[in-house]
């Protein structure tokens, strides 16, 4: 998983880096919460949900699209926007729900563990 | 994902450029300018090549990609340098296809097996190599009929046994009711030929073991594919067809299929007759219940689970059990003691057996060899000029470099342009090959009018694959190491302008390696070509014993005329066609024999009273005409030759050669006068008095050891002579013609074939030696020819990049020889390493094919000193080139060259 990091250019913005690996579980769960959306929509939710601290430099998302779409974890179909624009609607499988709830699992399993180190120190 | 790359770039830009205008918008609606929001749009977004390059690369055919990418380059760049790759590929297409052409012989020749049902389950008894009919006890390799039908009943070992006869048959026999006769190829099979082979007939059906049992009522025949479509013209009511043979009229009851030849690889028979029938064929044998006319293979597939040892075990006990048991076996001492040392062998018969093997399986190993030899020099003269082309290129893989290239990549793009340099050598020599094996073919065949030998050398998979196999090979071979080199390039330096001396030291020591190994490979197939065509020298200069040049010689079918061969009409028949023909204008003498030249022989033992008898002596008996030795022009030593008063009742004669006279004979006395015996057993009717000597002569083959020849006159060892000769002067068609009148004037139904001289047919027994000269002969040129190519290539190189140097000496006075010296001085010493690196490799190679040799040892040195002044003036001409270009160098301009 290569998750291109968006290193802040710009004095205002000051964002953190996701954890790599990380960027599979971020795009499954966008699009499981909200059914079918394309590109640049999982990107804008990505970003609002964080409340602005999480961003994925957002071209880095395409490649990670392929593959998942290799691995069968979504599929992708053409639509039309609301602004009358075509556009690749992404939707997850079952075998991407299956993969969505793993990587929670793996998730919650390290940030756990890590959590419960930092609270002993 | 490759064939819809163009969709999946134009949707996943689609995808990009909306993603791009939305977040461009949104900045805008923030509060941004157009063009910073445009600008922030792109910035957040990435390096958009980059990302269509990950998500194409996500598919993962990515490897696919860029070897196309690869191979496309390569060709461009390959057909950038016309020059090299003309000769890369000349080189290569000459190295493949030499060695793929005598592979596909090798192939046939050797490897192939029988196209029969599981081939390696077959064996035959003995070693399979003889031919011909012997009574001998104790003959493993040729039994005769009844023994074979004991065998077939009492063995344990073998699910199915068959038997055919050693010898093929050639007659002529009639098709239905056509007027012309035909001369048709002959095998005599067992009944159970065909099913023990596990052959199923392509129409029809074959023989089955009941065609077999009784003798002379079964007059059937099968015949072959390729037959059917000659003869028949693949007629489909072929079954109602009958042929003639003699007085018999056989039915066609069957149709082989295609391919099917029998056992003996080089032979394809017309049709197949049972044993039951052999007395109806000419010659008319009577071997079917002939405990002892031993003239037979027999063959047998093993049973599963059999082991060889075990079957060789099981066969030899009946095999002492059938002879001892047969009624009329003469169980003496002699023959006793011979039954008791024979032991039958098993040999395999997976690969069929062959004639061919016997001539040609050392020639075509050596042949092998030598290409093989020719295909590493022309591999080592592509990778010298690949060096010199990459140290040209070493800029170019610098600035790769520089951009981010990893070095296996260059390596891989190197290794696929040698690749494709090699396959498209490979594709040219298999095209090469299929010229060469025609021409191969004709040669093995005994020259361009001779008929060709049925050996079917086409293109086949086992062929392609070898071509494979050595193309990859070479590819590899000769790609590799300037494809590390070129790879292992110092960026900066390579970058700088001017010539750095960086990278010069690296390539030469390999280059002259090259060269050195070259030279000396040339030197062994130098040396070797002479050592052969000297040996073919020798031998067309052999002393024969007879005057071969200036002899007609033509062969008659006489079984047509449907006598007896002891019928006095038959021999009076013979006597007048000779008379007739040596009246004719131009004809020095005719004569027939049963044999001339290397057409096989009868042997057998001598018993010599007063000198003792030794049965490892095998005299070669000839049935002769009157005027033999004077058609032959051999001298008599002594007495007479035969004449009209030899008759069929007159006491028995016999001309001996001088060296039995000398041999044989108890010394000091002269021989003529003298009774000898022709056999074993002193019994009258083997009792003939010597009336002459005569000079030695070669019977069989040129380089045979001196052989002891008697001969006896025609009336009183009645023959069906088939062999005839005519000693002339002036024009042979014309002769020919008349010889041909003659003959039908006296009988107008013989027919007559094998038109040709006597020395013709001498040379044709050379062949494979004559193969061997020729061919080591073109590819020691071509090894030599390669040889300069290398050495001009490399000399060529290390002058242009001495210019500098060169310049700088002229400029301080050097004159013109002086630097021609300088380069001829390196061309000297590579190539004399090169030679004295090749003589040890030359003396060990020609030590293993000095049994080939005649008339010369392996280590000649004439041989050797001829080819090292060869090597040596063509390779200093090659090295001069260059050297003359390197003097020819304007100091002004060379200086300037930096």
């Amino acid at each position: 998983m290569a998750a291109l990091v968006n290193r802040s250019s710009s004095p205002t913005e000051d964002r953190d880096e996701i954890p790599p690996g990380t960027l599979y579980l971020l795009i499954l769960k966008t699009i499981a919460v909200r059914g079918r959306l394309h590109g640049y929509e999982i990107a804008e939710s990505i970003q609002q949900n964080s409340d602005e601290v999480l961003q994925v430099e957002e071209g880095s998302l395409y490649p990670a699209l392929q593959r998942m779409l290799l691995k069968g974890w979504v599929t992708a179909e053409w639509g039309v926007t609301a602004g009358n624009r075509r556009a690749r609607y992404y939707t997850l499988t079952p075998d991407g729900h299956k993969q969505l709830h793993l990587e929670v699992s793996q998730f919650q399993r390290v940030m756990g563990a890590i959590g419960r180190i930092i609270q002993t120190a | 994902m490759l064939l819809h790359r163009g969709k999946f770039q134009r949707e996943l830009d689609e995808e990009l450029r909306l993603h791009l205008d939305l977040r461009e918008q949104q900045q805008r609606e923030a509060g941004l300018s157009a063009t910073s929001a445009h600008r922030t749009a792109r910035r957040k977004f990435g390096n958009p090549t980059v990302l269509r390059e990950n998500s194409h690369m996500a598919w993962g055919w990515n490897w696919l990609e860029t070897f196309l990418q690869d191979v496309s380059y390569g060709i461009r760049s390959l057909l950038r340098s016309p020059a090299l790759t003309t000769v890369a590929l000349l080189s290569l297409g000459l190295g493949i296809g030499a060695n793929t052409a005598i592979f596909s012989f090798i192939d046939a020749v050797m490897l192939r097996s029988l196209p029969i049902k599981n081939p390696a389950q077959l064996v035959v008894l003995g070693e399979g190599d003889e031919d011909g009919v012997t009574d001998r006890y104790g003959s493993t390799t040729l039994y005769s009929y009844p023994f074979y039908r004991q065998f077939q009943q009492k063995n344990e070992v073998f699910s199915d046994v068959a038997t055919i006869d050693s010898m093929n048959a050639n007659p002529y026999g009639t098709i239905d009711r056509r007027d012309q006769m035909e001369p048709m190829m002959i095998d005599i099979v067992s009944g159970t030929f065909f099913s023990t082979l596990g052959v199923e007939p392509a129409m029809g059906r074959m023989f089955t073991d009941d065609d077999d049992t009784t003798e002379g009522d079964h007059p059937v025949i099968v015949i072959s594919y390729a037959w059917w479509q000659r003869a028949f013209a693949g007629d489909p009511n072929v079954l109602h067809h009958t042929v003639k043979l003699g007085d018999t009229t056989f039915n066609i009851v069957g149709v082989t299929p295609p391919g099917f030849f029998g056992i003996m690889v080089g032979h394809q028979p017309d049709l197949w007759v049972p044993m039951s029938m052999m007395k109806a064929i000419p010659p008319h044998s009577s071997g079917y219940n002939d405990n002892f006319f031993q003239s037979n293979l027999i063959l047998g597939r093993l049973k599963p689970g059999v082991t060889h040892a075990q079957a060789e075990a099981n066969v030899n006990v009946l095999y002492q059990q059938i002879i001892r048991a047969f009624p009329d076996a003469k169980l003496n001492a002699y023959n006793l003691q011979h039954l008791q040392k024979a032991h039958v062998p098993l040999t395999s018969l997976a690969t069929g057996l062959s004639y061919l093997r016997r001539g040609f399986s050392d020639p075509l190993k050596i042949l092998m060899g030598v290409t093989a030899l020719v295909l590493l020099i022309a591999c080592a003269n592509i990778a010298n000029l690949l060096l010199a082309r990459s140290t040209a290129r070493a800029r170019e893989f610098a600035v790769r470099q520089a951009l981010g290239a990893r070095r296996i990549r260059l390596i891989r793009q190197l290794l696929t342009e040698s690749l494709i340099l090699a396959l498209a050598g490979g594709l040219l020599g298999i095209l090469f090959a299929v010229i060469a094996d025609r021409l191969l073919l004709r040669m093995i065949s005994g020259g361009f009018d001779a008929d060709p030998i049925p050996l079917d050398v086409s293109l086949n998979l086992r062929l392609l694959l070898f071509t494979l196999f050595a193309t990859i090979g070479t590819a590899v071979l000769f790609g590799i190491v300037p494809a590390l080199r070129a790879s292992r390039v110092e960026v900066t330096e390579s970058l700088k302008d001017g010539r750095g001396s960086s990278h010069a030291p690296t390539r030469t020591p390999l280059g002259k390696a090259l060269v050195i190994g070259q030279v000396a490979l040339s030197l062994v197939l130098t040396v070797a070509a002479m050592l052969f065509l000297r040996s073919l020298v020798n031998l067309t200069h052999v002393d024969t014993g007879f005057a071969r040049t200036g002899v007609l010689r033509l062969d008659i079918d006489s079984n047509v005329v449907g006598l007896k061969s002891d019928d006095p009409r038959m021999i009076a028949m013979f006597r007048q066609i000779e008379q007739r023909i040596a009246a004719l204008h131009g004809v020095k003498g005719a004569s027939f024999a049963s044999f001339f030249f290397h057409q096989g022989s009868w042997n057998g033992s001598v018993n010599v009273p007063g000198a003792g008898y030794n049965e490892r002596i095998d005299v070669r008996h000839n049935v002769i005409g009157d005027d033999y030795f004077k058609t032959l022009q051999i001298p008599v030593l002594a007495g007479r030759t035969f004449g009209t008063q030899d008759t069929a009742t007159s006491h028995r004669v016999a001309i001996i050669s001088e060296s039995m006279a000398r041999d044989l004979f108890p010394a000091g006395v002269n021989p003529v006068g003298r009774h000898y015996f022709m056999g074993h057993d002193p019994l009258p009717e083997t009792d003939v008095e010597v009336i002459g000597v005569v000079k030695d002569v070669k019977f069989g083959s040129l380089d045979e050891p001196q052989e002891y020849v008697d001969y006896v006159p025609n009336p009183q060892h009645p023959s069906g002579y088939g062999a005839l000769a005519v000693r002339y002067e002036g024009d042979f068609h014309v002769v020919s013609s008349g010889v041909q009148q003659a003959i039908h004037s006296v009988n107008r139904t013989l027919p007559i074939r094998h038109i040709t001289t006597l020395d013709a047919q001498v040379q044709r027994t050379i062949t494979n030696q004559r193969l061997v000269a020729q061919l080591s002969a073109f590819f020691g040129l071509l090894a030599i020819f390669l040889s300069s190519i290398g050495i001009y290539g490399l000399m060529s190189y290390l002058v242009s990049r001495r210019t500098n140097e060169i310049g700088i000496r002229m400029a301080l006075g050097a004159a013109r020889s002086n630097v021609r010296w300088l380069v001829m001085r390196d061309v000297v010493i590579l190539i004399v390493i090169g030679i004295v690196v090749g003589v040890p490799v030359t003396l060990l190679g020609s030590s293993l094919v000095s049994s080939m040799l005649y008339g010369l040892q392996a280590a000649d040195p004439l041989s050797l000193i001829a080819a090292i002044l060869a090597l040596l003036l063509v390779a200093l001409f090659a090295g001069y080139l260059p050297a003359r270009r390197a003097s020819r160098v304007d100091p002004t301009v060379a200086l300037r060259y930096e």
